[in-house]
């Protein structure tokens, strides 16, 4: 898979009057894990729903390779560039199979509907989401762990380069959420380049390649956890003291002691 | 300080002021519907005849017409304010209005019916549109409870959107039958204060009286209500019993109104809206300034419709309408629904 | 339905059967699959390979949706039967088909060719505009009771009819007062919903207020002008068939003959509306634009069906829903909602004028009675969701 960049150039982005994201530049690294942390509105939705186009920005721009996706056609983004929203909401009684073949929408026309390739397409996201045992089931008999893989191979049958997804885990408990950070690496093994707005800091640290730290619609820090996760950052975005220690299983960092700055 | 007190609430000085503000209004207003009409009586003969004299004509057109229209106007617009603000405060719901959630309409429906069915007297028809108005509210409460639309302000009022058109339809079909029905309801069905006369308003009483004393009965608990039923419940009132107690008066209150000057949409909305705008939410203080501002507003609708297109006359529906849905519009569009 | 569908049509390959013994069943099955291109669960697949090699063609149709169009098709032929066939005087079945084609008695003739046969045309295309803008509407706002009757459209581009009819204002003809109306009243609900989005209740309501002083302003048109006029005006205010404006039926043939072209060429964007918009939007939709296009699609319908037939919007509620629940869940039927929509106008105007002849029961009266229980019924079931 050809790899592809994303990047913001000055990218202001506001809802009326307020300003939520303030001239951000900022570049994901191609194939890899990033992860956009902050606390509740700092922006990071809003800079991911930037990232994907469902927010026009007033100032600056998204470039991918170089160019500003403000120019490209709806369906020429599509195929390079798939999402998933926070609260997706699909019509009743679609089964998980259908809602994949969805994702090949882009890709298809009025007069070319079903291609063998979109029917290989569909397989292999079915099986590499895990969901093929659940094919022909509606998706609202699913538990949430199985309707969000569902919804993932539907960005997968895209097959676009890059997939934004807005806190893919944040119904989830603990377990579901498991599932889901786990076909995340895999996809970027793949060599996809994944992008996802996450609210614990924990699970970014330990399934992110790159972090992304909001506050104030500011970048605070950028880099691979391990370099850019201190206590000093965790005081900056959340105002909370912490210690922070290495899991001892796979080393990635753990916040311990937690309470309020000055406690 | 408090010199006047409600149902054992006080009023605030400023809320006694706003009151005083609100009767001297509706005083002008009624002198105002006494001296202009759409006939050739002017206000000045008309005001001649308020000073006891006047020529025989003009007596017979301020004291026969528009006396009566004038008297059922306040009554009409009391009841249907004060139905409107208990109907919203026993929902939670700011958009609940009888005209809205049908139970105008179930009043209508019945009389059609009862005329039909060859009933003609006047009086009846207070008692068969009472029925039908508690039926109308019946129906559209327990849609929403049962489908648990209750806590949805504006599902409710899909609902009573819906029994409102189907009874309306049922209302024309059964009209369609019978000519003679048609005929002696079709000035009434559009709403109107005309050609009303003085023993209307004499067969309205007791009812009014019997919601007045139900209304001074239920209102301390409503206002628990308002915070919730387990929190009313938790302070010893009986909810359900309110709620029976509150769609009786509502029914008494819409079924007089409705009898009287056919079914009138959204006055129970914006009444409550604007009283709720100068009183802030208690129920208490809301059902004392709906007692001014309903009159005022059907009324002020009554002349409008006079004036307007004079000599001819508009129906009164037209007006509330025409003023109410903006202010529907206006509550729905508003950030947050407050739930009452 | 759907399950039994689904379990006869999932396409297990006839080679299956040769799979190495010890291989993972589901494994083999798969790579049968693809090998050779099998058309999804409950579809059929129309192929064909283009001359110049640029991958070939192909489309899918929807068994399910296909047969309901075809049942709805028969099930419309004969209710268009009985709708020439009874009446004031009736006619035997035999009698009708060779009237149809000016054969016969010179009075059934007359009375099929003069008087039913243009009603009958005049209510299945209004249905069919009805049906068609309810389920635009309905996937537009993503809900199923948000159609055009209910958010006040009828209610506009009658008050325009009517004040055309009762010579007020701009001398324009009724049918285009009507699109202006149908317009105006969109706008107004549309741009009062402006900042919460059509999603949900809130933008009906404020659909119903529209409707509501658009309903007032008709009365008070009526109330302005002398009785005959009023009288002339009346057929406007509840809906029926039975005052039809000279040309306003060509119009009308014309323009859904466009809209349903539009709305068939719409059908793949009409599919993705359904999902939320940042999903729509993230599989490649223009989501604005396209609401534009379902939006003006939907008005026009609306406003030139009212022309005719005065504000009987419930068939776009009822019309879509006995569609949806023949369909398959699948796609948005827009054929289908068409063909029922013309069926139950169909129908509601052959029993408004049989149940109580001599008198007739406006159509408009006859789908209120119909279809108010028929709203209550939506709102009163536990939905998790609107629109199914």
């Amino acid at each position: 898979m050809t790899r592809h960049e994303l990047a913001t150039r000055n990218l202001t982005l506001r809802y009326g009057r307020a300003t939520i994201i303030d001239e951000l530049a900022l570049s994901l690294p191609a194939g890899q894990v990033t992860a956009i942390v902050g606390p509740n509105g700092c922006g990071k939705s809003t800079l991911l729903a930037g990232l994907a186009r469902l927010h026009a920005p007033s100032q600056g721009a998204v470039l991918l390779d170089g160019n500003d996706i403000q120019q490209l056609p709806a369906r020429e983004l599509a195929r390079r560039l798939a999402l998933l929203p926070q609260e997706a909401i699909a019509p009743e009684g679609l089964t998980v199979a259908e809602l994949v073949r969805f994702g090949r929408q882009p890709h298809q026309g009025w007069l070319r509907q079903w291609s063998s390739e979109d029917q290989q397409v569909v397989h292999r996201a079915l099986a590499a989401a895990d969901v093929d045992e659940l094919a022909d089931r509606s998706l609202d008999t699913l538990s949430g762990g199985q309707r969000q893989r569902a919804w993932i191979a539907m960005t997968i049958a895209q097959q676009t380069p890059l997939l934004l997804l807005d806190e893919p885990t944040s119904a989830l408990d603990l377990g579901h959420q498991i599932e889901v950070f786990e076909l995340v690496r895999r996809l970027a093994t793949d060599g996809r380049t994944v992008v996802m707005v996450l609210h614990d800091l924990a699970s970014a640290c330990r399934y992110a390649d790159h972090l992304l730290a909001l506050r104030n619609g500011q970048l605070v820090a950028a880099g691979p956890p391990g370099d850019v996760v201190t206590t000093d950052l965790v005081r900056r975005l959340y105002d909370i003291d912490c210690t922070l220690i290495p899991d001892p299983a796979t080393g990635s960092l753990l916040l311990a002691n937690v309470r309020r700055v000055g406690r | 300080m408090d010199a006047v007190t409600f149902a054992g609430t006080p009023l605030a000085r400023h809320l006694t002021l706003r009151l005083a503000g609100l009767l001297a209004l509706l005083a002008l207003v009624c002198l105002a519907s006494l001296l202009w009409g759409a006939g050739d009586v002017g206000p000045a003969r008309a005001w001649s005849v308020l000073m006891g004299q006047g020529d025989p004509e003009a007596r017979f057109v301020v004291g026969s017409l528009r006396l009566p229209r004038t008297l059922i106007g306040l009554m009409v617009g009391v009841a249907l304010g004060v139905a409107g603000a208990l109907l919203q405060a026993v929902t939670r719901n700011p958009l609940a209005e009888p005209g809205l959630l049908g139970v105008s309409a179930g009043a209508a429906f019945a009389v059609a019916l009862a005329l039909v069915f060859g009933a003609t007297a006047t009086t009846m028809r207070v008692g068969v549109a009472q029925l039908g108005a508690m039926a109308g509210c019946l129906c559209v409460l327990g849609v929403a409870r049962f489908s648990g639309a209750g806590n949805d302000p504006v599902r409710l009022v899909l609902a009573g959107a819906a029994l409102t058109g189907l009874l309306l339809s049922l209302t024309s079909l059964l009209l369609l039958f019978d000519q003679r029905a048609a005929d002696e309801i079709r000035f009434w069905i559009v709403g109107s204060l005309s050609g009303r006369r003085l023993d209307h308003l004499l067969s309205l009483l007791p009812s009014l009286l019997l919601a007045g004393v139900i209304v001074l009965a239920v209102a301390r608990p409503l206002a628990a209500l308002a915070l919730g039923e387990r929190v009313a419940s938790g302070l010893g009132h009986r909810p359900g019993l309110i709620r029976l107690l509150v769609i009786v008066a509502v029914a008494l209150l819409v079924g007089a109104a409705t009898a009287t000057a056919g079914p009138i949409v959204f006055i129970g909305l914006v009444v409550p809206f604007a009283a709720r705008a100068l009183a802030g939410p208690d129920i208490r203080r809301t059902l004392w300034l709906c007692l001014p501002l309903g009159p005022l507003m059907v009324i002020t609708a009554d002349i409008v419709s006079r004036l307007l297109v004079a000599p001819s006359e508009l129906p009164l529906g037209v007006l509330t309408a025409l003023c109410g849905a903006p202010v529907l519009v206006a509550v729905v569009r508003a950030r947050r629904l407050p739930t009452l | 339905m759907t399950r039994v569908l689904r379990v006869m049509h999932s396409s297990i390959p006839a080679e299956s059967g040769t799979r190495q013994p010890d291989a993972n069943p589901l494994r083999s099955r798969r790579e049968d699959r693809s090998r050779r291109v099998i058309a999804p669960a409950g579809h059929w697949r129309l192929a064909w390979q283009a001359s110049n090699g640029s991958g070939g063609y192909s489309l899918l149709i929807d068994r399910r949706s296909f047969v309901a169009a075809l049942l709805l098709t028969i099930a419309l032929m004969a209710a268009s039967l009985a709708y020439l066939a009874m009446g004031s005087s009736s006619l035997a079945l035999g009698a009708v088909l060779p009237a149809l084609v000016g054969r016969g008695d010179l009075m059934a003739v007359f009375l099929i060719q003069e008087l039913r046969l243009p009603r009958l045309a005049a209510a299945c295309l209004t249905g069919a505009a009805f049906g068609v803008a309810g389920c635009l509407m309905q996937t537009l706002a993503r809900n199923r009771l948000a159609t055009p009757g209910i958010i006040g459209i009828d209610n506009g581009a009658t008050a325009f009819a009517v004040a055309s009819v009762v010579g007020l204002g701009v001398s324009l003809a009724p049918p285009a007062m009507a699109l202006v109306g149908a317009t105006t009243a969109a706008a107004l609900t549309f741009g009062l919903a402006a900042g919460g989005g059509t999603r949900g209740y809130r933008f009906i309501v404020a659909g119903i207020g529209v409707g509501a002083v658009f309903g007032a302003i008709t009365q008070l048109l009526l109330a302005k002008v002398s009785i005959d006029i009023a009288n002339a005006a009346y057929p406007w205010t509840v809906g029926t068939l039975n005052a039809r404006p000279a040309g306003a039926v060509t119009l009308l043939a014309i323009g859904l003959a466009f809209g349903l072209i539009a709305a068939l060429w719409l059908t793949r964007a009409l599919s993705l509306m359904r999902f939320s918009d940042a999903v729509a939007a993230g599989l490649g939709l223009h989501v604005a634009r396209r609401r534009w296009q379902v939006l003006s699609v939907s008005v026009l319908l609306t406003g030139l069906a009212v022309a005719v037939a005065g504000p009987v919007g419930l068939i776009g509620l009822i019309g879509p829903e006995i569609a949806r629940s023949l369909s398959s869940s699948r796609g948005v039927p827009i054929m289908a909602s068409a063909l029922a929509g013309a069926l139950v106008m169909v129908l509601a105007d052959l029993a408004g004028r049989v149940l109580l002849s001599p008198i007739e029961i406006p159509v408009g009266i006859v789908t209120a009675v119909v279809g108010g229980p028929w709203l209550l019924w939506i709102l009163l079931r536990p939905a998790s969701r609107n629109l199914a």
